[in-house]
């Protein structure tokens, strides 16, 4: 049977579609949204989400789950912070200090899980106790301001030509992210490594029987979500401006809901980075835009809920449709 | 096919409802919402956090008390100076400690909030002058995060078990420590309260309290403010905004600080002859007292925005949605992270200034912090209040060992104080800002 392409058949689309009608209700019912402003800052607090979601599709993909991202980032942000701070670090190597660290505690993960057997959601539950512990021992850490020595590092995400009110600001991050989404997604489905990704979770021992190193591919999965969090801290310490330690718990789930909402599916072996990409931004719209319209901001996590269960209904729907017409 | 068009009609209409179903009550059940939060992520965090707690608290101690000898100087010159002026400086009752010794080498726990903000480790340099003046010793342990009150709890119930002389405790909650403050009660172990008063303490259980007063701090805060846009609320022709951000409305001393400044703020725009709505939050909509016209006709609105979350980044958003109104001239952070979420929606926007004439909104901080500090210098925060944590944590100590003296002592009040780019390096402001 060949399979006709629906633009409704993909969660992806309907995702984009929710984001837009967002918007447009935004549009029409906030005079203070319409600004540019608005956009610029609701971009600048949606990068670390937007990377942290990047690196997450992974092991949700091979189906598991990486809980240790949110206080990892933060960690990382403090970690590198103070060392900028009190050591005289400069900022370029705090960024690869951040790094290292995300590979490393990624690395850790994927060895518990992959090499040593751990369900995903005890080992990674573990690196979030233990970054969050790490995090809390230093003290509250401002980066470099935009004024400061070192503070160019904001420019990785966001040009500013001109000082003061007249400022024009640019907000490069996301071409950085439309990027390294297509990167991404070119690597998830077009490596060996992508392939495999998903190989794993679609069918583990099946994948480990066909000769395919399953151990090492899996050590890497965590790792590839470990250095993008790395990354995703350097957005966080650009946007924040005092890191506070023992912060972070619950921003891991706005990046793993954005995820589903953008179609992975929960149980493992389907899911896209433009779909992880589009997830995010609808969980960031509500997120920031629900306060704009005049709304208590706790209703953003009550409809939040709302559209995930709708997300992962659109999953299920569309998989009994696909078993009957079979 | 059909179905999954349905599917997504369906959806679709379900997300419309609930936009539709909210969108009328702005002003819904935010309290019950923002406590029920805090309660599921302390008891989702409670297990979590629990092992690498004690761990990291002990670190924290060994720490700070590293860092002291630098920091115990200041404490000096400022204990000096208030203990001098004790009576004009807004400290209450400070003489009940002259000449006080203790009897024994006293070993007191001590349980804060967190070590999230340097605000607490300020309070231990001052517990560690107190400490060494008065030959006693103490051991600091707090949760990770504010919100971790599950933890609290049990550090204190841990404390409890030890028999000490004497708890001095900051509550995260003070609702969810009364029972393990019965206990103190029935085992005779004086408890003192610092930075956080606890309304509702068992009879017997509290020795003393050394807090600020949140609602005269509040109010400073208001008083400050005031000054830089008097002139601009008593000329306006068109109603003008002062928003305020709260981290959140549940803990006592942010709510007692911002109905503080809500409060004043009324009386001096009522004062000036002009009208004022209270809008936003439910909670302070409620408890503010004395707004005599609705926000479509008042002269003057205060918008009051609190987050779902203790984070910067959704006390930014709420401040971004205020500062990018057109009649908004003022804005206060009523703590540090609200007050930083403040700066933060200010990065984007470039609206905040010292000058209300040439279009500057004035902003109002509170606490300190290296970067509200900044911030403070080059001009872009008007002014800020600040406790003094470094006096509090230094005289909890000194009432500690009173009670464990068996004396019978009288709450401590400590005063706001405010401080802008002028008096920021003043001997009596200067200790207390920390980074």
């Amino acid at each position: 049977m060949t399979k006709k392409k629906s633009l409704l058949n993909d969660q992806r689309f309907i995702a984009a579609l929710v984001a837009i009608v967002l918007v447009v209700i935004y549009l029409i019912f906030s005079k203070e949204f319409r600004k540019y402003t608005s956009f610029l800052s609701m971009l600048d607090f949606s990068y670390y989400d937007i990377l942290m979601a990047y690196g997450v599709t992974f092991p949700l993909i091979t189906g598991g789950v990486d809980l240790s991202i949110g206080t990892g980032m933060v960690c990382y942000a403090l970690v590198a912070g103070q060392m900028v701070r009190n050591n005289g670090l400069p900022v370029g190597a705090a960024i690869v200090l951040c790094l290292v660290l995300g590979l490393a505690i990624g690395i850790l993960n994927g060895v518990l899980i992959g090499v040593m057997g751990l369900a995903p959601f005890i080992a990674t539950l573990s690196t979030c106790m233990i970054t969050r512990g790490i995090g809390s021992m230093c003290s509250a850490t401002p980066w470099p301001t935009t004024s400061q020595a070192g503070g160019w590092f904001h420019s990785i995400f966001k040009w500013t030509f001109g000082t003061g009110r007249q400022a024009f600001k640019f907000p490069f991050g996301i071409i950085l992210m439309l990027v390294l989404m297509f990167v991404l997604e070119f690597v998830l489905n077009h490596t060996k490594f992508g392939r495999y990704t998903i190989a794993i979770g679609s069918n583990r021992e099946a994948t480990a029987l066909s000769g395919i190193n399953v151990k090492f591919y899996h050590v890497m999965v965590y790792a590839v979500c470990g250095l993008l969090v790395g990354f995703s801290s350097v957005a966080y310490a650009a946007v924040t401006p005092t890191v506070q330690p023992g912060t972070g718990a619950g921003l891991e789930m706005d990046a793993i809901g954005g995820v589903f909402v953008g179609g992975v599916s929960a149980t493992g072996g389907y899911g896209s980075i433009i779909g992880s990409f589009i997830g995010t931004m609808v969980i960031m719209l509500l997120k920031t835009g629900l306060p704009y319209i005049g709304l208590q901001s706790n209703w953003q996590q009550i409809i939040t809920g709302a559209v995930l269960i709708i997300s992962v209904m659109i999953d299920i729907v569309k998989k009994k449709g696909a078993a009957a017409k079979a | 096919m059909k179905q999954k068009v349905v599917a997504s009609l369906v959806s679709a209409a379900m997300v419309a409802t609930l936009f539709a179903g909210c969108g009328s009550s702005s002003t819904s059940t935010s309290t019950s919402a923002a406590s029920s939060a805090a309660a599921s992520s302390a008891a989702s965090s409670s297990s979590a956090a629990e092992e690498s707690t004690s761990s990291s608290a002990a670190e924290e101690t060994s720490s700070s008390s590293a860092a002291t000898s630098a920091s115990s100087e200041a404490v000096e010159s400022t204990s000096a100076s208030s203990s001098s002026s004790s009576s004009d400086s807004g400290w209450t009752n400070l003489d009940q400690f002259d000449g006080l010794k203790a009897n024994d080498a006293y070993e007191f726990p001590v349980i804060v909030k967190s070590f999230q903000s340097t605000y607490w480790q300020a309070a231990l340099k001052g517990m560690d002058q107190a400490a060494s003046e008065l030959g006693v010793t103490y051991s600091a342990q707090g949760p990770n995060a504010e919100s971790d009150i599950a933890d609290q709890v049990n550090m204190l119930n841990t404390a409890i078990s030890s028999n000490p002389k004497g708890i001095a405790l900051a509550a995260c909650d003070t609702s969810s420590v009364i029972e393990s403050l019965q206990t103190c009660a029935d085992k005779n172990i004086p408890v003192v309260a610092f930075d956080t008063g606890i309304d509702d303490a068992p009879e017997g259980s509290m020795a003393c309290t050394v807090v600020t007063d949140n609602t005269a701090a509040g109010a400073t805060a208001a008083d400050g403010m005031w000054e830089a846009i008097k002139d601009t609320v008593t000329n306006a022709t068109d109603p003008v905004r002062i928003g305020e951000v709260s981290q959140d409305a549940t803990a006592l001393n942010i709510q007692q600080r911002t109905l503080g400044f809500i409060n004043e703020m009324i009386s001096l725009v009522q004062g000036a002859g002009k009208t004022v709505a209270v809008t936003g939050n439910e909670f302070y909509v409620d408890n503010a007292e004395g707004a005599d016209a609705d926000e479509g006709s008042a002269d003057v609105v205060i918008e009051v925005g609190v987050p779902a979350q203790t984070t910067v980044e959704l006390c930014s958003t709420e401040a971004q949605t205020i500062l990018s109104k057109d009649d908004t001239i003022a804005i206060f952070g009523s703590n540090q992270v609200a007050a930083e979420g403040v700066l933060a929606a200010n990065a984007n926007l470039s609206v905040l200034g010292s000058d209300v004439s040439a279009g500057d909104i004035i902003a109002v901080g509170f606490d300190a912090g290296s970067t509200i500090k900044g911030a403070i210098e080059d001009g872009t925060m008007y002014g800020a209040v600040t406790q003094s944590p470094l006096m509090m944590g230094y005289y909890a100590l000194y009432a500690l060992t009173a009670a464990a003296n068996g004396e019978t002592l009288k709450d401590v009040d400590a005063p706001g104080y405010w401080y802008n780019a002028d008096n920021m390096n003043d001997d009596q402001i200067a200790p207390n800002l920390y980074d």
